[in-house]
């Protein structure tokens, strides 16, 4: 896991924006709201082949609703979020909107002014769609179209105007063009050429840039950007089609120079559109909140907040404070999202201590205010969620612990029996053979010592065949050797008391699964053998369904468990096939026999 | 008799040469696990390998392994597995390709010498040798109700378990305080409950009973 995200509120979202950030918007509004205002006139005073505005129905009205909306979405923007580089870059659409009517001015200077600046709008509309919402440019691919964009609406938009005649190459009642230097009309033209084959190159390249990014978005993200997106694409289709007409040789304006300008008005109709969503997603989080913190609300609170989020994957994890660290509802380890996953993670916080971390869909980043107040909102749920996750993560670190317990264990236990192998075993063959070398030589005159070394020959066979028992009880190597089948077959054929074996195993199970069940069958064969006063047992192990199950049966007097001394080995037994996530039962009625039933999961 | 010895306790493997060289059997070779033991085999070409099941690498049942080989690469070489554990099953994978020449004895019957030249002769010799503690282990098992073993009397089945270590009936009338009457009897009985066919041959009731045991 990663370095845990700690995502503390920013002082921007706790409050208003500061007082000079008031009299900037209020100066950039007025300035708008004059912009606007001027380009109705000079637009509504242009003449009748005028170029900035075609002569369309409302095309006065759209100009200046289409600049105010730029401009007005930028400042909606800006007092959101602050910080976010989509405000500017609207805010200059606008003003670039209203630049490019000035053509339209009877005064030269405007007129000129209007042309030198005409084409910026393009730029900065390329620069919004392609970095919308975040303001940012996401690729080499972006910042290249943008740059080469930035080039030909200034540097060639420039070069065309120092040798194009404004009456020849423009209108016929166009002011004079003052940046004229001298009048070559054929420069002109190829420089027009240019510029015209590389807004139809960048066009198309968008369009392709966008519908690419389209296919790889996530669910959320195209939410987020839709409306800009398909405008966007319009647009640029529109355009493409109003250059491909006039290189046509179309006579000017052409329907699909009307097109493009209403093409051109849907893009801030798109940017008002989502900001409108997301002020209603905001709206979700009273519904959320009233969702959470209703009576009886118990449970998983992701669904309501991926609801009010919008996004489906949303992942919670809860603060685990002892560890320090993320778990999931269940008390298992969360995973961070990493770097360019197309996830990210928000942390919720209560009283300054982390509460839960909310990993959802990056998209979101652009709305991390929607995430707090969602996060905020649902606090209350949240932390009673963390409260039960935390318990159910110590639950699975004690379960764990104790699983490793029993490994360390058996693994002591191996150690003691290769130990006793190596070491005492050997030592004690080793004398039974110089015992049968010393037999062997004993002259006949020694008869006397015979019957002593035979004494001493059976005593040392049968101190081997206990310690040969007791290595076998605190470890059965058949186990490892040969799994829990052939090490019941042989537990069972040297029991004490007449055991029949069924086997329903399929390959071998897992060391501690295989130990357990031997240890178990071991016990209770034993108990029988000793207590149950049975004439047989019966031992079934089946492993099913990632279920083994092992019953031992015997027909003897029942009543196990109130007979002292017969409870600590199977308690023990109990905590052992407990640690592994199984249950051991046994069941004894009196006259009826005892019937000890293990239960582990062994897939 | 050539033999050779694969143990990796020195101790052991040592004193068990000096045993088998006391007993009168020339011992061609020492190993100390498995692989070194195919290769001793291979250069030696020994009447019998008496090899412990448990050996380095693994530490598990590498003996038996090689001993297996050693039975499917050179037939006529016996073995003579020597256990520290009463392993029935063991004994069971190595007599399923054939009881010739095999044997499986526990350590400490090194304790007495006529019994290890013994075993080692017969061994070396085709026969078959089993550990009165493993035969029993096979003969008092049962897996199932329909098991014909469960339908011998107990003195049949001790009979079965004196056959399996491969006696005679005159040894067995002997061990079991009876005349060898009574034994030919038991045996006969034996058989039919088991569906034997009756041979003369000590070595083909081995068979028969190791066959027994073994498919099941």
């Amino acid at each position: 896991m990663g370095a845990v995200p700690l995502t503390r509120s920013r002082p921007w979202q706790a409050g208003e924006p500061g007082q000079a950030a008031q009299v900037i918007t209020w100066l950039v509004a007025a300035a708008g709201l004059l912009a606007g205002a001027a380009v109705a006139w000079i637009v509504s005073h242009g003449g009748p082949d005028r170029i900035g505005v075609p002569n369309l129905p409302l095309a006065v009205p759209v100009v200046v609703l289409v600049g105010w909306s730029f401009i007005g979405s930028g400042l909606l923007y800006w007092w959101s979020r602050p910080g976010n580089h989509i405000a500017a870059v609207l805010i200059f659409q606008g003003f670039a909107w209203f630049a490019s009517m000035l053509p339209d001015s009877h005064n030269p200077v405007l007129f000129t002014i209007g042309q030198a600046v005409y084409p910026f709008q393009y730029a900065s509309g390329l620069y919004l769609i392609l970095s919308f919402p975040s303001g940012r440019l996401q690729g080499r691919l972006d910042r290249a179209l943008v740059a080469v964009a930035v080039a030909l609406v200034t540097l060639g938009n420039w070069a065309w105007l120092l040798f194009a005649d404004s009456h020849r190459m423009m209108c016929h009642t166009c002011p004079a063009n003052l940046l004229e230097l001298t009048r070559d009309d054929a420069a002109v033209v190829d420089v027009f050429y240019v510029l015209r084959f590389g807004g139809i190159v960048i066009a198309l390249t968008s369009i392709g840039l966008l519908a690419t990014r389209w296919r790889r978005a996530s669910r959320a993200q195209r939410h987020a950007v839709m409306p800009v997106a398909v405008a966007g694409v319009v647009a640029f289709a529109a355009l493409i089609a109003a250059y491909v007409a006039r290189v046509a040789g179309m006579s000017s304006p052409t329907v699909f120079d009307s097109f493009a300008f209403y093409a051109s008005a849907a893009v801030p109709v798109a940017v008002l559109a989502v900001l409108i969503q997301r002020r209603l997603a905001r709206g979700a989080v009273a519904g959320l909140v009233v969702e959470l913190g209703g009576p009886g609300q118990a449970g998983d609170p992701r669904e309501a907040l991926s609801r009010a989020l919008g996004d489906p994957s949303l992942a919670l994890g809860y603060w685990f404070a002892a560890e320090s660290r993320y778990v999931d509802r269940n008390g298992g380890p969360v995973e961070f999202p990493g770097a360019g996953s197309g996830r990210s993670s928000t942390v919720v916080e209560r009283d300054g201590q982390p509460v839960a971390v909310l990993i959802h869909d990056a998209a979101l980043d652009d709305n991390a205010r929607l995430v707090q107040s969602v996060g905020a909102a649902a606090g209350l749920a949240l932390e009673n969620e963390r409260l039960q996750a935390e318990l159910r993560a110590r639950l699975v670190e004690l379960q764990a612990s104790r699983a490793r317990l029993v490994e360390a264990t058996d693994a002591e236990r191996r150690r003691i029996e290769r130990d006793l192998h190596d070491g005492t075993q050997q030592r004690l063959v080793s004398i039974a053979m110089s015992l049968g070398l010393a037999d062997a030589k004993l002259p006949a005159a020694g008869a006397e010592a015979k019957p002593i070394v035979a004494q001493t020959r059976e005593e040392l066979a049968a101190a081997l065949a206990e310690l040969r028992d007791l290595t076998q009880g605190i470890y059965p190597t058949i186990l490892t050797e040969r799994g829990l089948g052939a090490a019941l077959d042989e537990l069972c054929g040297r029991a004490a008391i007449t055991a029949h074996l069924r086997l329903f195993l399929d390959g071998r199970l897992p060391a501690p699964v295989e130990t357990a069940a031997y240890y178990v069958v071991s016990e209770a064969l034993t108990n029988a053998a000793k207590h149950s006063r049975a004439s047989a047992v019966r031992v079934a192990a089946t492993c099913a369904d990632g279920l083994l199950t092992v019953e031992i049966a015997d027909d003897g007097v029942g009543g196990a468990g109130a007979g002292a001394g017969r409870g600590s080995g199977l308690r023990g037994l109990a905590d052992r096939v407990d640690a592994l996530g199984g249950r051991l039962t046994v069941s004894s009625p009196p006259g009826q026999g005892t019937t000890l039933r293990m239960e582990l999961p062994c897939g | 008799m050539r033999v050779v010895v694969a143990d990796d306790a020195v101790l052991l493997r040592e004193g068990l040469a000096r045993l088998l060289v006391e007993a009168g059997f020339e011992v061609a070779g020492l190993a100390s696990d498995g692989s070194e033991l195919l290769e001793l085999v291979e250069r030696a070409r020994p009447d019998v390998a008496i090899v412990d099941i448990r050996m380095p690498p693994t530490h598990t049942d590498e003996g038996l392994q090689a001993a297996k080989q050693i039975r499917a690469r050179w037939p006529r070489t016996g073995i003579l597995v020597l256990s520290q554990h009463v392993h029935a099953g063991y004994a069971l994978e190595l007599l399923s390709a054939g009881t010739d020449g095999v044997g499986y004895l526990l350590k400490e019957r090194v304790s007495d010498l006529a019994e290890l030249a013994a075993s080692v002769q017969r061994v070396g010799a085709g026969g078959s040798v089993l550990d009165p503690a493993v035969v029993s282990q096979l003969v008092s098992r049962r897996r199932q109700d329909d098991d014909p073993v469960t339908k011998l009397t107990g003195r049949e089945r001790e009979v079965l378990a004196l056959m399996a270590e491969g006696r005679s009936n005159k040894a067995i009338a002997e061990q079991l305080f009876v005349s060898e009457y009574t034994v030919e009897k038991h045996v006969g009985n034996i058989f039919t409950t088991l569906r034997l066919p009756p041979s003369p041959d000590d070595h083909r009731r081995v068979l028969a009973v190791v066959a027994f045991l073994n498919a099941q």
